[in-house]
């Protein structure tokens, strides 16, 4: 297509920064090739690269280096934090027992349901309206016993941000950990761990301007969780295998610039978001935008389009060159609403009417105006597509 | 991108519905090659659930494989729900015909409703050119023939499309022959060049039809209940568990007991009754269609002489349009030869040589017996 692409789709994906990717490039050459656990020279030199990394990420989200447990990504870091976290409890006479918000990423909603699985139990957390973790269900499930609260710090689908210090005082309180999803909150919000009491954050790195297949868990206390994977003693058992080093120094060097630079990228995004909410709401009479009401992070914005289906708009919008995404992957084409956006009690036909809209530090104001010309365009384009399958 | 500034480009864009197999694969290939800009699209038509086993068409596989053949050809791939209306106009249609003791035709109605008007609207929102697809037919100023590979022609499955749709399609593989398609899908590197060929009705996963029919329909349903069977002259030799269960020319599942074989030769649904007979008995004369569709300006007309179709496969057979043809919006045909199990529900469709003049359903008034017999 002639058209160039316009990316706002940062939310699933971030290109690699320049920056990221120069200090990756020594560990992919001859040079810097060694592995982390080896005695000789050239382990040294990946050790030490791997230890600058933790520091960096630890220093981006308030940590101490030593609660870094690199991972696969966010994926395998929720995981960690949820199975690990249960099976730890259970081992430990805790109860094996989980409680998950209904708006948690697939990743730990799944984890959850392993849980229940292996014997035993997931209870879930309900939302407001805006996707606020209800407090009163919270209190409840905290008496009933549970070993772990995963609650997401920011929502990866329409930005609201939790009031996570709130949480994780009630969850240290009842002597439960507080599990925080934080792949969408880290260089968008400000993150410290170190504020919180009894809590455990998952990082992924490609978020942020790092490369694919890294994440962390972060975790105060080696003991609240059991590892998953098992086999060499690297980082100290808790997650073996030979580390991703360049991966890990790509992780890094994107997390030390997203906590560096986290106040003017927000306020460089959040312009660029209010301006396409302005924009598409003056445009488009009848849109709306959800979570409005609450504070959402600024890189993202999630809009419903009604009369349209979500399958539709990105199929017209990906051949216009504007690149965003509905709520949830879609495999099979048929269309499922967003399982954030029903939990928030959204409408069927609007939630699937919904787009996600979401800018990184890459994207201008120049783009912005662009999809404000294709986006009414197309809406009004699937609406009357709509209108002539429906004879 | 506008339409106009696309015709500036001298490029036209096209939609090729790609099923997941070779033919299709194939044709959106030759689009590419042909410099075409082309849109691959799959429709997603209806679901298995999870208890199915996986199928050569249609299935998860097939989108998967749809999607990596588009991939190789660097051409942006979709996937279009049509289920909702592929569920009223098809498989609904497909339950209402055997309810009524007809044996539909279930391709016919998609590419009629389905792929030529609904995909069609996709395609037209996409400011597309033209519609392609894998179909074994040739379209050539406007008209449609058969396609070049005699044993693959599917030209009788698109009698019932829009005539003014007819000028928009592409039939790349329409001048290959099938061992052509298939090199062809070898030599380009293509993940699906060796996939076996769907031969049953897609939404049918087992070629078993009655349990989609036992799903639909009520359990009473008459189509579905217990009733005579019996021969030509009236008497009643046994019962079947259903008249949904048979087709015109079928002998699986009749009583047995005949000095010569013996095949159903109607279906009175109004009765609940299956009429079996002889092979003789299963030859008719005269065929007549409703539902007509004409994919030329210049329809035969009363006393012309054309060639009919009445199966997928099956030659086609000189006919003369009858001078009082039926009642309106039907035609009735005088086959110069006798034609084997003319089956109600099926497609009769005229060609002028090689070209598609157009067709209709057959209906089920004719019984056949008795004019074979005078």
């Amino acid at each position: 297509m002639a058209t160039p692409a316009i990316y706002l789709d940062n939310a699933a994906t971030t290109p690699v920064l320049p920056e990221v990717r120069d200090v990756m490039l020594p560990f992919l050459d001859a040079t810097a090739f060694g592995n982390p656990s080896s005695r000789h020279r050239f382990g040294r030199v990946a050790r030490a690269a791997v230890e600058r990394a933790r520091a960096q990420v630890a220093a981006a989200i308030g940590a101490e280096p030593g609660w870094i447990y690199f991972t696969s990504g966010g994926t395998e870091a929720d995981n960690l934090a949820v199975l690990g976290g249960a099976l730890a409890a259970k081992a430990g006479g805790r109860p094996f027992r989980v409680a998950v918000s209904a708006t948690e990423h697939k990743a730990v909603l799944a984890a959850a349901h392993a849980v229940d699985g292996l014997g035993g139990e997931a209870v879930t957390l309900p939302v407001d309206g805006d996707g606020l973790v209800d407090l009163g269900g919270l209190d409840e499930a905290l008496a009933g016993g549970v070993a772990l609260v995963a609650v997401m710090w920011v929502n990866n689908e329409v930005g609201t941000i939790q009031h996570v210090a709130t949480l994780a005082d009630r969850c240290a309180a009842a002597g439960a950990w507080l599990v925080c999803d934080a792949v969408q909150a880290l260089g968008k919000v400000p993150c410290a761990l170190a504020d919180l009491p009894r809590a455990m954050l998952a990082l992924s790195a490609h978020k942020i301007g790092g490369p694919k297949g890294t994440g962390a868990l972060v975790v105060p206390d080696a003991h609240a969780v059991h590892p998953l994977i098992h086999g060499g003693g690297q980082q100290g058992g808790l997650r073996p295998g030979t580390e991703n080093v360049a991966g890990v120094v790509g992780f890094g060097q994107a997390a030390e610039r997203a906590g560096r630079q986290a106040h003017a990228a927000a306020a460089h995004v959040g312009a660029l978001r209010d301006a396409l909410e302005a924009g598409l709401t003056r445009a488009i009479a009848d849109a709306v935008v959800h979570a409005a009401r609450v504070p959402r992070a600024p890189h993202v914005t999630n809009i419903a389009f009604p009369g349209t289906d979500s399958e539709a708009l990105l199929m017209h919008l990906d051949l216009a060159g504007v690149c965003c995404s509905s709520g949830s992957a879609c495999t099979t084409g048929a269309v499922t609403p967003s399982h954030v956006l029903t939990a928030m009690g959204v409408p069927r036909d609007r939630a699937v009417a919904s787009l996600r809209f979401s800018f990184g530090p890459q994207n201008t104001m120049a783009e912005v105006e662009q999809a404000l010309d294709v986006v009414p365009q197309v809406v009004e384009k699937v609406r009357s597509l709509g209108a002539v399958l429906r004879r | 991108m506008t339409r106009q500034r696309r015709n500036q480009e001298a490029r036209q864009r096209v939609l090729v519905a790609m099923s997941g197999g070779v033919d299709s694969s194939v044709a959106a290939a030759l689009l590419v090659e042909q410099g075409y800009e082309v849109i691959g699209a799959t429709m997603k038509l209806f679901c298995y659930g999870d208890d199915v086993p996986d199928r050569p068409c249609c299935s998860l596989d097939s989108i998967a494989d749809a999607r990596a053949v588009a991939d190789r050809l660097g051409i942006s791939h979709y996937l279009l729900n049509l289920e909702d209306r592929f569920g009223r106009d098809v498989i609904g249609n497909f339950v209402d015909e055997y309810a009524h003791g007809r044996t539909p035709i279930p391709c016919v109605r998609c590419n009629s409703f389905t792929k030529f008007r609904d995909l069609l609207a996709h395609a037209d929102a996409l400011e597309c050119d033209a519609i392609a697809t894998g179909h074994y037919v040739v379209q050539r100023d406007g008209a449609l023939y058969r396609g070049r590979d005699a044993n693959k022609d599917q030209s009788y499955f698109l009698w019932g499309i829009d005539r003014s749709v007819v000028a928009r399609m592409r039939t790349p593989v329409g001048e290959c022959t099938k061992a052509e398609t298939r090199a062809a899908a070898r030599t380009l590197g293509l993940v699906t060049a060796d996939k076996p060929e769907s031969v049953e009705i897609c939404f049918v996963p087992t070629g078993d039809y009655l349990p989609v029919l036992e799903q639909h329909l009520p359990s009473d349903a008459p189509a579905l209940a217990p009733g005579p069977v019996v021969t030509t002259t009236g008497t009643v030799v046994g019962e079947h568990q259903g008249f949904a269960r048979f087709t015109i020319g079928q002998r699986r599942g009749l009583p047995g007991g005949f000095p010569e074989p013996m095949y159903v030769v109607a279906i009175v649904p109004d009765a609940c009754t299956v009429v079996i007979g002889t092979e003789r008995d299963l030859y008719g004369r005269v065929v007549t269609l409703d539902e007509l569709n004409w994919l030329t300006a210049d329809p035969p007309r009363p006393g012309d002489t054309c060639d009919v179709q009445v199966r997928y496969r099956a030659p086609a057979v000189p006919a003369r349009v009858a001078p009082n043809g039926g009642p309106p919006g039907s035609l009735r045909l005088e086959l110069l030869e006798p034609v084997r199990a003319i089956a109600p529900g099926q497609s009769g469709v005229l060609y002028d040589g090689s070209r598609l003049l157009g067709g209709g359903i057959i209906t089920g008034q004719e019984p056949r017996w008795t004019s074979s017999a005078t």
